[in-house]
């Protein structure tokens, strides 16, 4: 955030409201992402190198927090986009290809016992 | 987790890890932030989601007359276990108008703690009951907050009526080692559930 002239400053409210505003509008009204690749643990991560050279600054902030691997809950988190929004615009990223999802494995299946026990293991280390 | 996943490498960024995700239930106030926080590696992330009534569907929106839209806050906390797997625990209010967002949640879920405020018992039936119908493993963590001695696990199952095979244990949910004892008590359950083919 930059520093304010004096008597310049907008209201809390205006600003507030207007950042969340701000990515909605990119929504575009929708409501649902163009497709349903994005559970809140799937882990997003930019293309290296695949960011046009002029993006909205919003969808340049996600792809800045995906420069590693983060999960679509922790983008929205540090976005501080709403879920459905951040869901949204990922999918959007996706669509264009400046992002790429994975969803593990085990949101489909149980993992197995071996790598349950490695689990338990590893959180009785913590 | 050697030899047990295929991790998926980014170009560039380093390896895409396999999550496990874990929901903590229970009502206002049951402690679900504390004994997020309790665990994860940073302070715990919050997050919302805004549901309009069209997509609840007006039947969860029973009990929030004239209100077309709600938001749910989710407190959510990350453990890395190793460079390849990374354990998300999600926080999530207890009450069934929020059932819709329980939907999401416990999909490709691990599992399910139900966290039980011993001054407000009744508050976990709905995740309780939830969980039960979807065969989501859960596991019962009492927090109690006047101290464990004026409790007896026993008494608080009957009073949950819950059954024999659900695991229930008292906790402190700002104690990381007892919030430690309670996910080891949730996998171990997925293990035996595993094991026994269920
Ligand atoms: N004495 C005591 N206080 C606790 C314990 N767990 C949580 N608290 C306190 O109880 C209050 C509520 O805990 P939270 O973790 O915010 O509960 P919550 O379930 O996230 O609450 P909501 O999100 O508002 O539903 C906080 O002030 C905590 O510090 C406990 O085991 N013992
Ligand atoms: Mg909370």
């Amino acid at each position: 955030m930059s520093a304010v002239p004096p008597g310049e400053e907008f209201p809390r409210e205006w600003s507030f409201e207007s950042s969340l505003i701000r990515p909605y509008s990119l929504t575009g009204g929708r409501t649902r992402p163009s497709r349903s690749d994005f559970s809140m643990t799937s882990q997003v991560v930019a293309v290296p190198s695949g960011a046009p050279p002029e993006v909205d600054p919003e969808l340049e902030l996600i792809l800045s927090l995906c420069a590693r691997p983060l999960s679509v809950a922790e983008v929205a988190s540090r976005s501080g986009f709403p879920l459905g929004v951040t869901r949204i615009l990922l999918a959007d990223l996706l669509d264009q290809g400046y992002v790429m999802v994975h969803t593990s494995d085990w949101e489909r299946n149980r993992p197995d016992a071996a790598t349950l026990r490695a689990v338990l293991d590893r959180i009785r280390e913590l | 987790m050697d030899g047990a996943l295929v991790v998926m490498e980014a170009e560039g960024a380093g390896p895409v890890p396999d999550t496990l995700k874990i929901v903590v239930a229970g009502g206002f106030g049951a402690g679900k932030t504390t004994l997020v926080s309790a665990l994860s590696e940073v302070e715990a992330l919050h997050t919302e989601e805004v549901m309009t009534s069209e997509s609840v569907g007006v039947d969860d929106l029973e009990g929030v007359e004239g209100k077309t839209t709600t938001t749910v806050a989710l407190d959510f906390g990350r453990i890395t276990l190793d460079e390849s797997t990374v354990v998300y625990l999600f926080g999530t209010p207890g009450q069934r108008r929020f059932s819709f967002m329980w939907e999401e949640l416990v999909e490709g879920a691990l599992g399910a703690v139900v966290l039980a405020d011993t001054r407000r018992l009744a508050d976990s039936f709905d995740a309780i009951d939830f969980f039960e119908s979807r065969g989501v493993p859960f596991v019962v963590a009492v927090n109690c907050f006047d101290g464990h001695r004026t409790h007896r696990a026993d008494d608080v199952r009957v009073a949950l009526d819950l059954e024999e095979r659900v695991p229930l244990l008292l906790c402190d949910a700002r104690d990381r080692e007892s919030v430690k004892e309670v996910v080891v008590e949730l996998v171990s359950l997925v293990l035996r559930l595993e094991l026994s083919g269920a």
